[in-house]
Parts: structure tokens; C-alpha cells; sequence
């Protein structure tokens, strides 16, 4: 008795740990994630751009930025959002 | 569960590590996703293993298996459930396996959270924390084995048990918070060895830790505070703070994160600092190793630390290798971390927040000027100096000041440039209420730095209100919003700003409590029945001396009525001296512990030692402690943890 | 002069000025207890140094008399190696002193005697996360 369940324990804790990592080597070539875009950075890229854009405007509500320069990173955020939900967009196609 | 078992598990656990790094590299090499995916099964395999012999030593503890080294060291039959849990962390080889524990807690959340992010990233993140987590087996595998046999020619019977005195639940709950501050920061420094190895240096990886970083500083911080609320409620000498060379060894990590913590903003914001905010978190984990170190090697004398250990030697090579690797790299990859912009103005919010690293890493040298300074003046000069505490205050407080100016100065001051008007506009109202308070202040009667730190803490509390009006009144002008409903909606919106804000409140209670030291007053004297002393304006008198027998203690009880100057009754305090294991033949087994008592009130504590008595004539003697504002200390910590809170706090979006 | 030369010349100016502070202080400290020598007993007796030191040893067996009069009066054998030190203490005494115990004094030497006004014991915490070394316990210990 005391054989078989150290056999058992052995299975569980040694041979599936095993065959758990070596799996993903039998399976079929996958393609390189490296050249494909990675959808869901930039869907981060585009909430932390929108948050940035929130927050300026939170900034220069308080008075902490002045007009010229609210206006200049505005555009800049603004540019770069659009950049990036194109890229989204095209990827979704 | 079979002992043995425990030791091939942490085989097994070495052994996926180093394949993990090969087929991770591999991988990198020839871009085959299998092994990617291999590799990460593996990481995640040596945390399963970690896991498994955690849990079989912490069994072992609990069945209280003696023929295990360690379990027969720390606990013993008597030892409560509880204790036998915490028996993990309370010798050198369970502590290292705990602390491999946790990092391979972190390392698994770390992997499944980012299954499908941060492809780039993921395999040197992968990499780094395996080295790490093989630094680590090293240790346990090979030098200091948490699961050797006891090497007994008897049967062990019993274990020698846990010091009854130690058996305290801060104790029990303090070491495992620093840890999980320590090695917290792995997982933000092996985000930035990967972000320099994929020349990836944009905000985005910043964004990816700051999370990370800001739940280590949270248990870093809580762990510090933690510390210094039990030494103060046990170790009866009346104070929290000694500047021990463990204390410090949590410190300096602890303010170089707090700089990071600041300067990431301005890579968030402004892309720039890149180098600067790599070589902080490159340092910070440093330290947090160095710390490891400092604890265990013996090189300090400290009360944590007298005997020197083989790790010492060990654990500094890696210190080194960790600087030497991060540091080379940064060198190779100078053109990447260069960022275009520059800092255009004084008064702006850029440089405040320079200003405000370059304070905190000096801090931090001093503080590891003073720690080192015994091994420092022993090599130089062949004599070993010892430094003391007054020695860091006199350092430290002006730099301290320095900072809480700097706390107030900062949220005030625009991005890129503030103009004339704003400056005005923004200062008057703080600096008068600085002034108004310093010029009270004075009348009252306080003289130099202690003038200068109240003003300052009103200073800054007053910058903060002004940030928060400021705040409520642009939303309720833009919203329509009720003053309640604004300043709501905008601490929800703004967690991390407001949140910070918040810790900064924290921080100036801290501060208003350290200043309370200046006034410590302290009376060591003996007293018969009825006789009466004075201490800083109150009377004790002592009433009556008990005795009573306790299960695992004896103890005599005083007590004590306080009353002040006026007669008025304050409170009655009942210090006691107890012997544990009283009933042990051998007296040098017995142990002598002064339980003390202390009457605490916003305003100050009364801290009561009964350090000795004399039986035969039924004498008292004591030692009576007048500490102002400790409680603002404790109180301050409490605010630093629920503004990390709310900062943390996740969003929906 | 551009603002980034400015700002180069400000970080520079600001760890000087902070090296020099360090420096200072660390060569004139305000308190005299800032400091103290770690000398071994023998040292001390040889070289008569009556500057601030701090001195490790063992409590002689049987060697601590504590005053009739009053009982914060102390003095011990502090033995190191196998020179010996009478030393007296009149502070509150750590509960872990006791004969035989491992403790570092500091305070200061004078005609024969060692007038100590800090008394540390070694301290028996197991706990604080990371203390002790194995190494350190006799298997001993543990028969009990």
C-alpha cells in the first residue's frame, strides 16, 4: 500500500511537472510573436495615452501647466493616440 | 510527507533553473516560440518546487519532526501553532527559503499576469528572476540545507524552542513584511535588466512596474514602521529607532525606492531620466540584497547580528555581480537612455523632483557612510569606530529638513516652468502659515532645528490643503459638483496623485513625532512603598509592590500613581518584572524580563520600566521615560499606508 | 550659460557640499557619544586609552556584585580572552545579563576600572527574520 501511493506522489509531483514543460516542444512550429504586433500593448499604449491626456487637463485645470505648453503636449498626446489607434485598427482588418 | 522529499524538491527547483536560462537564451537566439513556452513552464516549475518544499518544512515544523536540524533548532513540543508557522523565517536557512518563497510567489504572478503582454520583455524578466531564484537554491541546495538531519548521537526528544519572550505577534509578523519589501523589488528590477536588454527604454516599461514597485515600497515601509513599534513596546530602552546597522540595512533601500518612486513620474510624464531612474532601481535591489548581507554576515556588531556566518562572503559576490552585470549593461546601452529632453527651469516641477532624488540618494549615503564607517576606519586607520546614534541624527537631520522642505516645495511648483505670478500666487499662503507657526513656535519657547521642522510640517500641510483646494475648486467650476462629491470624484480619478499627497501627510506626522525626541526626558531611581519622585513635571508614587505566579512566568507588579504638577490624577501604571522559566533548578536558565508600561496620549508618552527590585527591603527601582509625540509617529504610518492604499487601489478602466 | 550646465553645476555643488558635511562630522562629532573605539581589553590595559571605547567580552562567572544600597549599582569581570576587567554600570541592567553572558560595554577607562554608561547583551532574539546562525547553537541545547 505505502508502495503505490509513494508511486502515485512521485507521478504528481515529478512526471506531471515534466511532461508539463516539455509539451509546448511536441507541438507544431508557432510563428514568431516577435513579428507580429502585439495587440494587447498597444491597446495598454492607447489607455495609458488616454489617462495621460486626462490628466494634463486635470493639470492645467489646477493651473500646474500654462496655456502654450497644455496646448503643445496636448497635441503631441493627441498625435501619438492617433498613431497608435490606427495601428489597432489596421491590425483588426 | 517524507522529509526527504523536501530536499529533492529544492534539487528538482535548481535543477529547472538553470534549464529555464539555457532554453530561455536558447530561445532568444533562434526566436522558436516553443521554447518560450517551455521556458516559462520551467519558471513557473521552479516556483512549483519552491512551493513544495516550503510547505513540506512548514509540516515538518508543525509535527514537530526533531530529526530535522531546524525544526529541532527553533521550535519545541510546547511551541504554540502559531510560532511553529513563523518558525520559517526564525533561523538562517528557513529565512533563506522563505525568501525564496516569496520571489517565487512574485515570479509566478509575474508570469501568468504578463501570458499575453510584454512579449519583448517577458523572456529576460523571465531570465533575471531565475537568476535570482538560483542564487537562492545555491544557498539552500548547497550551503546552509533547511532539511539536514539532525546530527545527534541521541534521540532528540524535545527541540530547544522558541525564546518565550520572542513569542510576540509583531515579531511573528514583522520579518515576513520586510521580506516581502525586499524581494519585491526584484520583480521591477528584472523589468529593467530586460527593458535594457531589448533596448526598450520607452515609458511604457515604467508604467509596467510601477504597480510592482509601489506594493514593495508599501510592505518595505509597513515592515520599517513595524520594527520600530515593537522595539519600542518591548525592548524597553524608549525608543524605535536606533540606527542599528539592520535598521539601516532596510533604510537605505527604503529611500532609494522612495526616490525612484518620484523620478518614474517624471519618466511617465516627460520621458526623461531614463538613466537615473535605471541606476535607482538597479541600486535599490542592490541594497535589498546588501541588507540580506548585512543581517547575516557578522561584519556589524549589531543586536541582530554577532556571529559571523559563512553567507557573508557569498552574498556580497552577488551584491557585486548584480552591480557590476546592471552597471555594464547601462554603460552599453548609454545612447538608448539618453533622453532629448532637458530640464529647462529651476523653478519647475522637474527639477523640484530632481532635487528631491539627489536628497534621498545622499541620504542614503550617509546613512551607508555611518553603517560602514567601523569597517571604513578599521581598514584605513587599523582602529575600529564605532558610530553611534547621535552621530546619524546630526547627520541626518538637516538632510531630513531639507526633504520635508522639498515635500511642500514640489506639488506647487509647474511643469517645465512656473511663472512669476504662480509662484506668488501659489507660495503666499503656505509660506505666511510657515512663518505665523515658526514665529509662535519661538514664543512658546522651542530654539533651533525643532523650530524649523514645525513650521516646515505646518509648511507642507499647508501646500497640501492648498493642492487639495485647488483640485475641489477647478471641479467644482468645470463639473458643477459639490465640494464632498469633487474632492471624491477627484482623489478616485487621481489615485496615485492624491494618494501621494496623502502619504506626504503621513510622512509630516512622522516627522512631527522624530521632532518629539528633542524634548525626551528620562529618570532611572528607586522607591520604597509611599515614597515619591519627580520627572518632567509629574510625580510617581509608588502604591503598592504585588506578586504573582503566572503559568510560564513569576512576575513582581509596581504600581505606580502618576499625577502631575497640579496634583490632578493622570493614570496608574503597573510595570512589572517577570522571570521566565522560574521553576527551572538551573538559575542561569532563568530569564528576567521587564514587562514596561506606558501610558500613551497625542501630546506624550509615559514609558515605565521596572528594572530591578529589591526584595528584602522592598524597594522599586525604576526607570520612567517622558517621550512627546511618539504616537504621531505611529499615527503618521497609519496615513502612509492608506495613502499607498488608495494610490494602489486598481482602476476599472 | 545654458540651464543644463546651470543644472550640472547645482547637482555638483549640492554633493560637495554634502561630502564635506558627511566629513565633518564624521571628524568632529557634536556628541562624545557619537563615537566610540572598539579596542580589545588587552589594548585598553596596555595603552591606558582613556578616549570613549567599547569593549566585548564574557561576564565572569560569579563576578557580578550589585550594590546593597542600591541595586542599579553594578559591577562585573568582563573577561576577554584571558584578560579580565572589572567594570561598573549603574544603569538599568538588560534582563539577558547574567554570569557567563556575551556583552559589549562602552564608556571609559580610568585608574584600573571601566566606567561603562552603555550595556549591550547579546541579544537571544532567534527572530527578527534573519538572526542567529545555526552554526552558533550546541547540539547540547537541544538535549533538554
Amino acid at each position: 500500500m505505502h508502495f503505490i501511493s509513494d508511486y502515485i506522489l512521485v507521478f504528481i509531483f515529478f512526471v506531471l511537472p515534466v511532461i508539463f514543460v516539455i509539451q509546448p516542444l511536441f507541438l507544431n512550429k508557432i510563428n514568431n510573436l516577435k513579428n507580429k504586433i502585439d495587440l494587447p500593448s498597444l491597446k495598454r499604449k492607447k489607455r495609458l495615452l488616454y489617462r495621460q491626456i486626462k490628466e494634463l487637463e486635470m493639470e492645467f485645470d489646477i493651473g500646474n501647466i500654462n496655456q502654450k505648453d497644455f496646448k503643445i503636449s496636448r497635441k503631441e498626446l493627441k498625435i501619438e493616440v492617433s498613431e497608435v489607434i490606427t495601428k489597432l485598427n489596421s491590425n483588426k482588418i | 510527507m517524507n522529509p526527504v522529499a523536501g530536499g529533492v524538491a529544492l534539487n528538482l527547483a535548481f535543477g529547472f533553473s538553470i534549464l529555464s536560462i539555457i532554453t530561455l537564451l536558447i530561445f532568444i537566439r533562434n526566436g522558436d516560440m516553443r521554447l518560450f513556452l517551455t521556458g516559462q513552464r520551467l519558471s513557473l516549475g521552479i516556483s512549483f518546487f519552491v512551493f513544495l518544499s516550503t510547505f513540506i518544512l512548514w509540516y515538518q515544523l508543525i509535527i514537530s519532526n526533531f530529526d530535522i536540524d531546524y525544526v529541532a533548532r527553533y521550535t519545541s513540543l510546547e511551541t504554540p501553532f502559531i510560532y511553529k508557522i513563523s518558525a520559517l523565517w526564525a533561523g538562517q536557512s528557513g529565512s533563506l527559503l522563505f525568501w525564496l518563497f516569496i520571489l517565487s510567489i512574485f515570479a509566478t504572478i509575474t508570469v501568468l499576469q504578463n501570458q499575453s503582454k510584454h512579449h519583448g520583455l517577458m523572456p529576460w524578466v523571465i531570465i533575471s528572476l531565475a537568476i535570482i531564484q538560483l542564487f537562492f537554491l545555491v544557498l539552500t541546495n548547497f550551503v546552509t540545507n533547511p532539511f539536514m538531519p539532525t546530527d545527534a548521537d541521541f534521540v532528540v526528544k524535545n527541540g530547544n524552542g522558541l525564546n518565550p519572550l520572542l513569542q510576540n505577534i509583531t515579531m511573528a509578523i514583522h520579518p515576513p513584511t520586510l521580506y516581502l519589501g525586499y524581494v519585491g523589488f526584484s520583480v521591477p528590477f528584472a523589468f529593467a535588466i530586460s527593458a535594457l536588454m531589448n533596448r526598450d527604454t520607452s515609458p511604457l516599461w515604467i508604467q509596467s512596474i510601477r504597480r510592482w514597485t509601489l506594493v514593495a515600497w508599501l510592505f518595505l515601509s509597513s515592515g520599517i514602521i513595524l520594527g520600530g513599534w515593537w522595539a519600542y513596546q518591548e525592548l524597553g530602552w524608549g525608543g524605535y529607532w536606533a540606527w542599528d546597522p539592520v535598521e539601516n540595512a532596510s533604510f537605505m533601500p527604503w529611500l532609494t525606492a522612495t526616490a525612484f518612486l518620484h523620478s518614474i513620474i517624471i519618466q511617465e510624464k516627460k520621458d526623461m531620466l531614463r538613466l537615473w531612474n535605471m541606476a535607482l532601481i538597479i541600486l535599490t535591489f542592490a541594497l535589498c540584497i546588501f541588507g540580506t548581507f548585512l543581517t547575516r554576515s557578522g561584519v556589524m556588531s549589531s543586536v541582530h547580528s554577532f556571529t559571523a556566518s559563512s553567507l557573508g562572503p557569498i552574498f556580497l559576490t552577488f551584491v557585486f555581480l548584480i552591480l557590476i552585470v546592471s552597471f555594464t549593461l547601462m554603460f552599453l546601452r548609454r545612447s538608448d537612455l539618453r533622453s532629448e529632453k532637458r530640464i529647462e527651469s529651476f523653478t519647475s516641477r522637474e527639477s523640484g523632483f530632481l532635487f528631491n532624488n539627489l536628497v534621498f540618494v545622499v541620504m542614503c549615503f550617509a546613512v551607508f557612510w555611518g553603517t560602514l564607517f567601523p569597517v571604513i576606519s578599521e581598514a584605513v586607520r587599523g582602529t575600529k569606530i564605532t558610530v553611534g546614534p547621535p552621530f546619524f541624527n546630526q547627520i541626518n537631520v538637516p538632510i531630513g529638513l531639507i526633504l520635508l522642505a522639498l515635500t511642500g516645495v514640489g506639488p506647487l511648483l509647474a511643469w517645465r516652468n512656473t511663472s512669476k505670478q504662480s509662484l506668488i500666487k501659489n507660495f503666499t499662503v503656505p509660506i505666511l502659515s510657515g512663518l505665523v507657526a515658526a514665529v509662535i513656535f519661538m514664543a512658546i519657547g522651542f530654539k533651533g532645528s525643532v523650530v524649523i521642522s514645525f513650521s516646515l510640517s505646518v509648511f507642507v500641510l499647508a501646500t497640501i490643503s492648498t493642492e487639495f483646494m485647488r483640485g475641489i475648486k477647478a471641479r467644482t467650476k468645470t463639473f458643477n459638483e459639490s465640494i464632498v462629491k469633487a474632492l471624491i470624484t477627484m482623489i478616485s480619478k487621481n489615485r496615485s496623485r492624491y494618494g501621494g499627497y496623502i502619504v506626504h501627510v503621513g510622512i509630516v506626522f512622522m516627522f512631527v513625532g522624530f521632532t518629539g525626541h528633542a524634548f525626551d526626558k528620562e529618570k532611572e531611581f528607586s522607591l520604597k512603598i509611599g515614597q515619591t519622585d519627580h520627572v518632567a513635571g509629574y510625580e510617581f508614587t509608588l502604591l503598592k509592590l504585588s506578586e504573582t505566579e503566572r503559568s510560564n512566568h513569576y512576575a513582581w507588579i509596581s504600581d505606580i500613581r502618576v499625577t502631575d504638577n497640579k496634583g490632578e490624577f493622570v493614570t496608574n501604571l503597573y510595570p512589572e518584572k517577570r522571570i521566565y522559566f522560574h521553576k527551572n533548578p538551573d538559575v542561569n536558565r532563568r530569564q528576567p524580563h521587564s514587562e514596561l508600561d506606558i501610558y500613551s496620549t497625542l501630546n506624550q508618552d509615559i514609558y515605565s520600566i521596572f528594572s530591578a527590585i529589591d526584595n528584602d527591603n522592598g524597594i522599586a527601582f525604576l526607570k520612567i521615560m517622558v517621550n512627546p509625540l511618539v504616537r504621531w509617529v505611529w499615527i503618521g504610518g497609519y496615513i502612509l499606508v492608506i495613502g499607498t492604499m488608495i494610490a494602489l487601489w486598481p482602476r476599472k478602466d | 550659460m545654458n540651464s543644463n550646465k546651470k543644472f550640472t553645476i547645482m547637482i555638483t555643488g549640492v554633493i560637495t557640499v554634502v561630502i564635506f558635511w558627511i566629513g565633518w562630522v564624521s571628524s568632529n562629532p557634536k556628541d562624545e557619544k557619537a563615537m566610540a573605539t572598539f579596542v580589545s581589553v588587552e589594548k585598553l590595559l596596555n595603552d591606558k586609552i582613556n578616549k570613549r571605547t567599547k569593549l566585548g567580552g564574557l561576564v565572569k562567572d560569579g563576578s557580578i556584585i550589585i550594590s546593597k544600597t542600591n541595586y542599579l549599582d553594578c559591577s562585573f569581570v568582563l573577561k576577554e580572552g584571558n584578560t579580565e576587567l572589572t567594570v561598573k554600570y549603574d544603569r538599568t541592567r538588560p534582563d539577558l545579563f547574567k554570569d557567563g553572558a556575551e556583552v559589549i560595554v562602552t564608556g571609559q577607562y580610568l585608574d584600573g576600572t571601566f566606567y561603562a554608561d552603555e550595556l549591550q547583551t547579546k541579544c537571544a532574539s532567534r527572530y527578527e527574520g534573519d538572526l542567529r546562525d545555526e552554526s552558533n547553537y550546541k547540539l547540547t541545547e537541544i538535549k533538554t
